[in-house]
């Protein structure tokens, strides 16, 4: 699961899910604000990723989330 | 003298009230007239600030339909409703020294602010939510935004070189902050009571929130374009400033909220597209 592709589409899979719309077309240099996700869809993405793959980003690091790929970053890291 | 969780509840509010009202009492008190330093007014100030100035005030101008909304709902609550009467205080000094700037800048004229106040006064804040505690939830939130933006046109009003704003929104920013912390002590309360049933409406409200003045305030989507900009407001500052700190505050775990906001969001979906069929 850690592999960059899988990554990405767990976030669209789930991000579907969270906010009941496509996110097919999303790619990993995607601005999340620039989605139309506001900030606790966001949240509730992060979190489910998270309980998905069993891992805890700590709060400080979320602020600093600015692109799906950075949110996958994050990911991998504590996945690694 | 039989002691039921209501009369726990009651007591427990009453107690948070009167710490509150002691330290607004001894600490907090600001004078319109005494305090605020009216020469220090930069009249040269852009108009981008009385822009914004103007929208701080036209939200809080809204008092009348807040406190009427607010007090009845909190009615069976004596520190709750004792608090609301003191918040309505509180809350109408803003709107005051915010207009009075607006005047005695030269920004706007005595016409034109009462000529907007009408305008206000048009339409009527409806209180978002149903349940005092929901509305509870909704102040600890509301409040925290409110002192959150305030803070950052406080350094706007600096850049700007208006000690006299500048103070006016420090004083609010104070009394904003704790408001918000009130408002927190009491939900903190209510999640002793019933843990889930208050997490739910926290959720809730987290899911629906919005600023009071959407959809009242005249031009109220370009007013806000402005504040952001000038305010330094992004849309991550929610998460900084306000959804990670009161979850923080009231002892909620990230993922323990999750469980409650998917519900949340899964009627907020609905809601949004019904509207939309």
């Amino acid at each position: 699961m850690s592999d960059q592709k899988d990554l990405l589409g767990l976030f669209k899979t789930v991000a579907e899910r969270v906010d009941r719309r496509s996110f097919e077309t999303v790619t990993r240099d995607s601005v999340i604000t620039d989605l139309g996700v506001d900030s606790l869809s966001m949240m509730q993405i992060v979190g489910e990723m998270e309980t998905e793959l069993n891992v805890q980003i700590p709060d400080e690091d979320l602020v600093e989330i600015v692109t799906v790929g950075d949110l996958c970053s994050k990911v991998e890291r504590r996945l690694a | 003298m039989t002691q039921g969780p209501v009369t726990r509840i009651e007591e427990r509010l009453y107690r948070i009230y009167m710490e509150f009202f002691e330290k607004a009492e001894r600490e907090r008190r600001w004078s319109l007239f005494d305090d605020i330093p009216w020469d220090k007014i930069n009249k040269d100030a852009s108009d981008d600030l009385a822009l914004c100035v103007e929208t701080f005030a036209s939200v809080e101008m809204y008092l009348p339909d807040y406190v009427a909304g607010g007090i009845n709902v909190v009615r069976p609550w004596f520190g709750r409703a004792w608090w609301q009467a003191n918040w309505g205080y509180e809350e109408s000094k803003h709107s005051l020294a915010l207009g009075e700037w607006l005047m005695r800048s030269g920004k706007r004229t005595k016409d034109q602010w009462f000529d907007h106040y009408n305008t206000i006064a048009e339409k009527e804040w409806v209180a978002p939510f149903k349940t005092a505690r929901q509305m509870t939830c909704y102040g600890a939130l509301q409040e925290q935004v409110t002192f959150v933006i305030y803070v950052k046109h406080r350094d706007f009003a600096k850049r700007e070189g208006d000690e006299c704003l500048y103070a006016i929104y420090d004083f609010i920013a104070r009394d904003e902050i704790a408001h918000t912390r009130f408002y927190q002590e009491v939900v903190a309360v209510l999640l002793d009571e019933d843990r889930e049933g208050t997490l739910a409406d926290l959720a809730k409200v987290f899911a629906e929130f919005k600023m009071p003045g959407v959809d009242l305030v005249p031009d109220y989507d370009t007013r806000i374009l402005q504040m952001r900009d000038q305010g330094g407001v992004d849309r991550d500052l929610f998460i900084r400033k306000v959804y990670l700190p009161v979850l923080k505050f009231l002892n909620i775990g990230r993922h323990e909220m999750l469980a409650a906001q998917r519900k949340a969001l899964q009627e907020r979906g609905e809601a949004r597209g019904a509207a939309g069929a």
